[in-house]
């Protein structure tokens, strides 16, 4: 498939860039020579052309990534390291056997992924 | 020479190994992280990047995102304690497993320390190798040396949940801005009104005048770092994607202690002061 095909080239040139000592601080108007000489997909020369990801995000089917990986240590859950555990009810493999607390703040707001 | 026997596959003891892709997509990668990637028999991934984890998925034919455990009001502790359960699944399998984490592995991440922990007490074996981190990013980026005067790295809520001093004659970095303040660990990003108090918690220490900085480093090396400098008071209207970083350099300037200089000056007089001898003309 065409679009496959541009998928794996765009990706995999993005890779190359990125370990390319020139092409990884080079100006915009010669990393645009360069996508042109790679024949580098109208979605990634956009991202670097004008910075919208848009058309890179429909081409390769890009979703946002959540990116919290730690609990924040003082808060409503235990995560067995600092020394404030406390018990969430969604969390029913806690083995700690500090007093039970719950949450007095459930958060409202629809998260924004 | 004696010829090993060889271990027949069912026998092979299981292994995990947390390795760090780095913050930017093909500059990061370390050639020992890569090998374990391209060694391993499954590799679960928790990345920062969609594009990244494409890539990653070239490197070995079972690449499993951990992504899909996370949900909306669903606390993150489980999520991570899922993490765990899933990659010591395969190791306890027999399978060689490799986690990649996007940075390092092991900074602002529960889930690869456990999971090492876990593994290890079971007898298997397991370990970390260090990635480029965003915080290494930074440095480079903006230019500071963590040596010169110090640097506080501190996750961003600890400030508002416990009552945290600050060393404001070094640098201070305050990491998880997209979710500070949020003590359900459910939400994926807090609304402004807590990073306006998190603003109000560090007027204890600074003016509001005192220049900051906003840093989110590229993942995509077509991309440069996203900095952005601007008076503490002006922090809560910064662009803001929840990935940002906020660096705040030192407000005061180093204050000699005199009694430890003192006690230096004792030493000095015993053991020489270590400068070197003039030389005779």
């Amino acid at each position: 498939m065409d679009q496959g095909k541009n998928m794996r080239d765009t990706v995999e040139l993005l890779e190359a860039i990125g370990r390319d000592a020139k092409l990884r601080h080079a100006s915009p108007e010669e990393l645009a020579r360069a996508l042109e000489a790679e024949k580098a997909s109208a979605g990634l020369r956009e991202l670097v052309a004008s910075g919208d990801s848009a058309a890179l995000t429909e081409e390769l089917g890009l979703v946002q990534m959540h990116v919290e990986h730690q609990s924040q240590t003082g808060g409503h859950e235990g995560d067995g390291h600092d020394d404030h555990h406390h018990h969430h009810h969604d969390d029913d493999k806690d083995k700690d056997d500090k007093p039970k607390k719950q949450p007095d703040d459930r958060g409202k707001d629809t998260p924004s992924t | 020479m004696n010829t090993p026997t060889p271990v027949p596959n069912e026998a092979r003891q299981g292994s995990i190994a947390c390795v760090g892709m780095g913050i930017t997509l093909g500059s990061h990668l370390t050639p020992l992280a890569r090998n374990h990637i391209e060694t391993a028999d499954v590799v679960f991934a928790a990345l920062s990047d969609h594009v990244v984890q494409l890539w990653l998925e070239r490197l070995n034919p079972d690449v499993r995102s951990l992504q899909s455990y996370y949900r909306p009001g669903k606390s993150r502790m489980k999520t991570y304690r899922e993490w765990v359960d899933v990659m010591m699944s395969e190791v306890r399998a027999g399978k060689r497993v490799c986690s990649v984490f996007y940075g390092h592995p092991g900074i602002f991440a529960w889930s690869p320390h456990k999971v090492i922990e876990v593994a290890r007490a079971e007898g298997y074996q397991a370990h970390m190798e260090p990635g480029v981190s965003a915080e290494d990013c930074l440095y480079a980026d903006l230019g500071i040396d963590p040596g010169r005067v110090g640097c506080q790295h501190l996750e961003a809520s600890q400030l508002l949940f416990f009552e945290r001093n600050l060393d404001t004659t070094s640098h201070v970095i305050l990491w998880q801005l997209g979710v500070v303040g949020d003590r359900s660990l459910g939400r994926f990003r807090t609304p402004d009104a807590y990073r306006e108090l998190l603003v109000e918690r560090l007027y204890q220490d600074y003016p509001a005048d005192h220049e900051v900085t906003v840093y989110r480093a590229p993942t995509l090396p077509v991309e440069g770092p996203h900095i952005q400098r601007m008076a503490l008071r002006d922090f809560p209207a910064a662009e803001f994607t929840g990935q940002e970083t906020l660096v705040l350099p030192p407000a005061h300037a180093l204050k000699p202690n005199a009694i430890m200089r003192a006690r230096l000056d004792e030493l000095d007089a015993v053991y020489g002061t270590g400068a070197e001898p003039a030389v005779p003309a």
